[in-house]
């Protein structure tokens, strides 16, 4: 069986780890400053970039057990990058605790402020209160966190192991829990979600919500994941893994994603329109007028016209720095569009006219404050485990396929 | 007789055999030529100089063409020819639209996908001359076969049949007509 000292995180990960807190740090400091001037602005700053670079972590998860249950190439190549994403779950939980503590000291989500005979909040009682959504909040993180805890766990185990047999029991033990947990993996993200984001409009709902979280970060971790292989492909030890053709199948699957993150946002803006009922098109109205139209048409264009032209060609799709390119810059979309979903959200404060176009140097900084943090802290785990999970009983076979036609 | 015949085949026995002998005749020069393998081998595109489909441009094309007849199709229907106020919006409702579009869409670039596919591989010929060689029949079995065909700029009887032997084949036949 192939030996795990050949593939050795290489030295260059260092370099990067200090940059990203180098960034990060710096950008952590601003945000705090602004934070002290103005809480309400910093928290849905930080709410921005923390859904971001959360939706990496967890949607690495998502990838991660969907890969268990498919298989492929693609997901050996990828599952160490994966892995450790996933592995920054308890800075996740630390980058939360802003947010808890902006709930429960009632300084942003307009239903802290909300009156208790508002119908909406009348009817949906204890559900809507700060105490419960911090407690729920502690829920989905003990849900994603047992599942990371036991997969990285089984990965470990797979490493030790001396036979192809015995590493094959630790596979399928991880592909069959794969499979029941990817259930409980999209409705703690479907409830996390409703919690996190939908709530900033109190009275706003769709039941599309879940899925757009799901795909969106889907998305965002096969960008992450491309954009981190693509600049270690030619240096050991993964110059002697990737092939043109395993960025072959990832650009495969960011188009994909590209299409199905399209498709959930089309499905709900259809279902809007055609009803036409108020309780639901104030959401999309606030969107489509002023500066916050020209952002939607912005994202139709750039979060899905672009890349989806571009991925169309298969020759993008083989070149590693073209296809890195082309992830980074889906990924600063998906920044974007979680701005789309924040940004026109009534204020607390009420500083400013309710759906006015506003964009806070905050709303810069703090993604760059939590990533660098986040990078930080991944480039350390990555760092810690072999590149590749060389004792894998597929993993022959797939670093072959990345070198055929 | 040599004016007859469709063109000169060789058999090999494996499938490395037919790549490297492949490769040799894209090296000497033949255009006109073709293989034949039991199942896909990758590596025979580039050996024998087979050049990119143009399938994918023509089914870009052909889902752009469906695209726009749907969108076309649905403003000629609701704003020319019976303009009907449905749940008071305008005549041309572009969310509305976008769904059949993308149905046709996708119905065009399917077509153009199958069709195009049988048009360019030559679909459906009911005669061909490489079956008048009995042999040919195992290339759905066990055996390889190369065909360089007699329209071929480069093709002289003599010459092109002693190029096919020289790359120890298990066997060379002469293909009618």
């Amino acid at each position: 069986m192939a030996n795990l000292d050949d593939y050795q995180a290489p030295a260059v990960i260092n370099r990067w780890r200090t940059l990203a807190l180098g960034a990060g740090g710096i950008a952590v400091l601003a945000w705090g400053v602004g934070t002290y001037m103005n809480p309400e602005q910093g928290l849905r700053s930080w709410l921005l970039g923390f859904i971001f670079w959360a939706g990496i972590t967890f949607g690495s998860l998502g990838v991660l057990m969907l890969q268990y249950l498919t298989g492929g190439a693609w997901g050996v190549v990828i599952r160490r990058t994966l892995e450790a994403a996933t592995r920054t779950f308890p800075l996740v939980v630390l980058l939360f605790i802003p947010l808890a503590i902006g709930v429960w000291t009632h300084t942003f989500f307009e239903w802290t402020h909300l009156p208790a005979d508002d119908p909406i909040m009348a009817h949906r009682g204890v559900y809507m209160t700060p105490w419960f959504w911090i407690v729920r909040a502690a829920i989905y993180f003990a849900v994603f966190g047992f599942m990371i805890y036991l997969l990285n766990g089984w990965s470990v185990k797979q490493d030790k192991t001396e036979t192809v047999e015995e590493s094959r029991l630790v596979l399928e033990r991880a592909s069959r829990f794969s499979g029941p947990a990817m259930v409980f993996f999209a409705l703690a993200v479907t409830f996390a979600v409703v919690d996190w984001m939908m709530m900033l409009d109190a009275h706003w709902f769709s039941t599309m919500w879940g899925l757009l979280f799901v795909a969106g970060w889907g998305l965002s971790c096969f960008c992450f994941s491309v954009t981190i292989l693509a600049n270690l492909s030619d240096t050991a030890p993964m110059n002697r893994v990737l092939g043109k053709r395993h960025f072959h199948d990832l650009g495969k699957l960011m188009l994909a994603l590209t299409m199905v993150w399209a498709y959930f946002n089309f499905s709900q803006f259809l279902i809007i329109w055609a009803g036409n009922l108020p309780e639901e098109t104030t959401w999309y109205l606030a969107r489509m007028k002023g500066g916050w139209g020209y952002v939607g048409i912005g994202l139709i264009l750039f979060h899905f016209a672009f890349p989806f032209l571009v991925l169309l060609q298969q020759d993008f799709k083989r070149k590693a720095r073209w296809l890195a390119s082309l992830a980074m810059f889906i990924l600063v979309m998906r920044i974007v569009d979680m701005f789309y979903l924040i940004g026109p959200t009534d204020r607390v404060s009420g500083t400013l006219e309710q759906g006015a176009f506003f964009i806070s140097w905050m709303d810069i900084v703090a993604p760059i404050a939590v990533g660098g943090i986040w990078l930080w802290w991944f480039f350390g785990q990555l760092l810690k485990r072999p590149m590749v999970p060389a004792k894998d009983p597929y993993f022959e076979e797939a670093v072959e396929h990345g070198h055929g036609h | 007789m040599e004016s007859k015949l469709h063109g000169i085949m060789a058999e090999f026995d494996t499938p490395s055999d037919l790549v490297d002998a492949a490769r040799k005749v894209r090296d000497a020069g033949y255009t006109k030529t073709d293989a034949f393998s039991p199942f896909p081998l990758h590596e025979i595109d580039e050996a024998l100089g087979i050049k990119r489909s143009i399938l994918p441009y023509l089914i870009f094309c052909g889902g752009i063409t469906g695209l726009l007849s749907g969108i076309g199709l649905q403003y000629f229907v609701h704003v020319f020819d019976w303009p009907i106020i449905v749940g008071g919006r305008p005549h041309f409702s572009l969310p509305a639209f976008i769904p059949p579009a993308y149905e046709l869409t996708i119905l065009f670039s399917a077509f153009v996908a199958v069709f195009g596919m049988l048009f360019l591989n030559g679909l459906p010929a009911p005669y061909h001359p490489v079956f008048n060689v009995p042999r040919f029949a195992l290339a759905t079995r066990e055996k390889f076969f190369l065909i360089i065909e007699s329209k071929d700029e480069k093709y002289d009887y003599a010459e092109t049949r002693s190029f096919m032997e020289s790359l120890a084949p298990q066997e060379v036949f002469d293909v009618e007509e």
